[in-house]
């Protein structure tokens, strides 16, 4: 592989400061393009003939990704997070994309009956997935129950972009965020080679999306990572249209009494999953679609396998 | 230990996985909605991605508008061109294209220029024109319109062939032409080397205004002419051409192809408004003069043989530099059964700049005449020729053409191109005789010709 540039991005499009992303030459057409976004390595395959629009496209949908990265993330004072959460217990205005991720949000918390709730993320204070055996009270827990719950916010599938968020609730996007991202990097560089051949793939740690086939009629071959060795493939998985989407992290638990506490949480009892699978892949039209159904399948908890075989979509579990 | 408790596709080869089997089981009905739900949920979060969009899978259209104009108010032409590809994938394409011209403006006759004015029919035979003292004889009633339309699909047949099938048809008030193609194409060694065979057919009608003139006959004074009366509407010619190529990848950098080209025509192959002057060898006062039949300047109409035979060889390399300019030179070798034998090099250097190029061209023709062609034809032996042409494309000729493309490409891949070419042409032979002598008898030629081109 190659060096062939930094890519110069104007730093208005990088506000979290990332370093530039570098584009390699993996052989005549083929290029890659390595980023950081969302604590991610991330990065972009193109094949085309044509480097000046690899160049264009990568920019584009580097920007892009890195523009949504910092719009929702929780750890900046002056982006549409801090905004929405600044405003509590009164009607407040959401901009046409925040009230999307609702729309998806809603869809999801019904069709999972409560299991997807992006207002559970605040559970976190009190689940610290470091490795011990420190279980919370469960007092805490019900505690900031009471702040949980998606049908307590004054949201209305039906009027999309008002929103009244009560006063200690918290919207958490980041379950959705990143998947978002990398079909929308997709999107915009299929865009840009949408009058030439070209084959993309974006991968955002292990979240990913492709054109279709590559050029040479084959499909891409996308190693899951082994959960115990993060530098060993252990399934090959030949991608010829569509995403990916992993689930699961097998560093973030707590052990008490040999049982392991996963770090999804159950929105509906506050509580740590026991019986989960410890990582879950899934095959998907969309990045979004595939991020879901794995997220979904960790909250079935010993139930997700079989769950995963009745949706009858693409799937490998770990555990 | 990792064990995979279910590898429900373990490796999931060539398959779309979008294209996962639909069938809905009764037990699994709730769960199968769900997914669809979310399915859909995402579509409409993420704008409507249709996961069969094809980057390829778009129309290229290429959208030229080409002016020519040759000096001394002779032949202009104004031609709009369009052209779409639909590119299904990397090789699999069709192509439609839509050209039409319009042609004003004079074109020699063929006659030479006199000491004396000189009367000429029209080819309809419905009116006459003229040409004063030691003036080149043009035929200045010639104005055609011409629309041609083509179409041509190429795909694979497997990993190492391809094929291709066209088809074409021109149509001008007094020229139709219909033809068919096809080709195939043979990769070899990782595609660095191809070998392709095509064939064209083509069938050709020639109807001429006033009908088809009877060839080194006494061009009549009008179309009360017995020889009018004798005429037939319309005469037919037909093309095979065949071509064998070998295009080889060098390296990296350079491309070389070579080709041979085998072409025969049949049937009417002369040119029905082309006359040829004869002039009195006898000798006296009007040596070298306009002989006189029938108290007339004695004009015969052309006659070409009634078929040829031509073949050529092709040699073109591209190279290009580190600077991704590109050097693309060719030459082609080309001889025929009438006599003619030519060679063409042809020279372009392509400067590449960010987003722009520009590209000068320098091209040299040289042409030796066919057997047949006669500036003129003498009085003492007119009667004993078979054939006979004065039509200057089938003499002594060299060309030489100058030009400059520029090219833009925009951000969104469209390309606006310009191109500016100057043509000179000198033809030469044999000076006459006499009175002749004094008259010009290959006049050279200038013509300026503009494109400007968008593709999109």
């Amino acid at each position: 592989m190659k060096l062939i540039e930094k890519l110069l991005i104007d730093s208005s499009f990088n506000p979290s400061s990332h370093p530039n992303p570098s584009l390699w030459q993996e052989s005549e057409h083929a290029y890659k393009i390595q980023f950081e976004c969302m604590a991610s390595n991330c990065s972009i395959l193109i094949e085309s003939k044509q480097l000046d629009l690899v160049k264009t496209a990568a920019k584009s949908a580097i920007i892009e990704a890195w523009r949504i990265e910092y719009k929702f993330s929780r750890y900046q004072t002056d982006n549409t997070f801090t905004k929405i959460h600044s405003n509590v217990d009164a009607i407040q205005k959401l901009d046409t994309e925040t009230a999307q991720l609702m729309i998806f949000a809603n869809h999801a918390y019904n069709a999972s009956q409560g299991l997807f709730d992006i207002t559970s993320g605040i559970l976190r204070k009190v689940w610290k997935f470091d490795g011990s055996d420190n279980l919370p009270e469960n007092s805490a827990v019900n505690e900031l129950l009471t702040i949980v719950g998606w049908e307590k916010l004054g949201w209305n599938p039906n009027n999309p972009t008002e929103l009244t968020l009560p006063s200690g609730m918290e919207l958490d996007f980041g379950g959705i965020g990143k998947e978002y991202a990398v079909d929308k990097m997709l999107s915009i560089c299929r865009q840009i080679f949408s009058k030439t051949t070209a084959a993309i793939l974006i991968n955002c740690g292990g979240d990913l999306a492709c054109s279709g086939k590559r050029l040479n009629g084959e499909s891409w071959k996308v190693g899951i990572e082994s959960i115990n060795d993060p530098t060993k493939a252990t399934l090959i998985v030949a991608l010829s249209s569509g995403a990916l989407a992993t689930s699961g992290d097998s560093r973030r638990f707590l052990m008490k009494d040999g049982i392991r506490y996963s770090h999804v949480l159950n929105p509906t009892t506050g509580w740590a999953m026991t019986d989960a699978p410890r990582s879950v892949t899934v095959g998907a039209p969309t990045c979004v679609n595939a991020g879901i159904v794995s997220t979904l399948a960790l909250l079935k908890g010993p139930e997700a396998e079989s769950f995963l075989a009745s949706l009858d979509m693409d799937y490998w579990i770990s555990n | 230990m990792i064990t995979f408790i279910s590898v429900k596709k373990p490796v999931v080869v060539g398959k779309d996985l979008e294209v996962v089997a639909v069938a809905v089981t009764k037990k699994t009905h709730n769960n199968r909605e769900l997914a669809q739900l979310l399915a859909a949920a995402s579509c409409a979060l993420i704008g409507g991605i249709s996961p069969i969009v094809n980057a390829a899978d778009s129309w290229d259209v290429d959208s030229a508008f080409l002016l020519y104009s040759e000096s001394d108010g002779r032949v202009s032409a104004a031609e709009p061109v369009i052209s779409a590809t639909k590119n299904y994938d990397e090789e699999t394409k069709l192509t439609f294209k839509i050209a039409a011209d319009t042609l004003t403006g004079a074109s020699p006759n063929g006659a030479t220029a006199s000491d004396h004015v000189q009367i000429f029919t029209s080819p309809s035979g419905k009116s006459s024109y003229n040409a004063t003292t030691g003036e080149q004889p043009l035929d200045d009633t010639f104005k055609d319109t011409r629309i041609a339309l083509s179409s041509n699909w190429t795909a694979p047949i497997d990993r190492d062939w391809a094929y291709g099938v066209g088809g074409y048809l021109s149509k001008e008030h007094d020229y139709q032409s219909l033809g068919v193609n096809g080709s195939l194409t043979r990769y070899l060694n990782q595609k660095n080397t191809t070998l392709t065979l095509g064939l064209n057919l083509s069938n050709d009608t020639v109807n001429p205004e006033g009908g088809i003139p009877t060839g080194l006959i006494q061009v009549p004074l009008n179309n009360l002419g017995s020889e009018f009366t004798q005429r037939s509407d319309a005469e037919n010619k037909n093309l095979i051409d065949a071509v064998f190529g070998v295009t080889q990848i060098i390296n990296r950098k350079t491309i070389m192809q070579f080709n041979y080209a085998l072409s025969t025509s049949s049937g009417y192959l002369t040119d029905p408004y082309k006359i040829i002057s004869v002039i009195d060898d006898n000798a006296g006062t009007n040596y070298g003069g306009n002989f006189q039949s029938s108290g007339r300047d004695l004009y015969l109409y052309e006659k070409r043989p009634d078929s040829r035979l031509k073949q050529s060889i092709y040699w073109q390399t591209k190279y290009q530099f580190d600077n991704d300019d590109i050097l693309d030179v060719s030459y082609r070798y080309m001889f025929d059964d009438w006599g003619v034998n030519s060679h063409t090099i042809d020279a372009k250097y392509r400067f590449r700049f960010d987003n722009q190029y520009l590209e000068p061209q320098l091209r040299w023709y040289t042409q030796s005449k066919a057997d047949f062609y006669h500036r003129y034809l003498n009085s003492s032996d007119y009667t004993n020729a078979d054939f006979a042409s004065a039509d200057y494309r089938l003499g002594d000729l060299d060309t030489y053409t100058l030009g400059l493309k520029y090219g833009y490409k925009f951000a969104d891949e469209t390309e606006l191109y310009t191109r500016f070419s100057l043509y000179h042409q000198e033809s030469s032979g044999d000076k006459g005789y006499g009175k002749l002598t004094s008259q010009e008898l290959y006049p050279g030629l200038d013509a300026a010709m503009l494109i400007l081109g968008y593709k999109f």
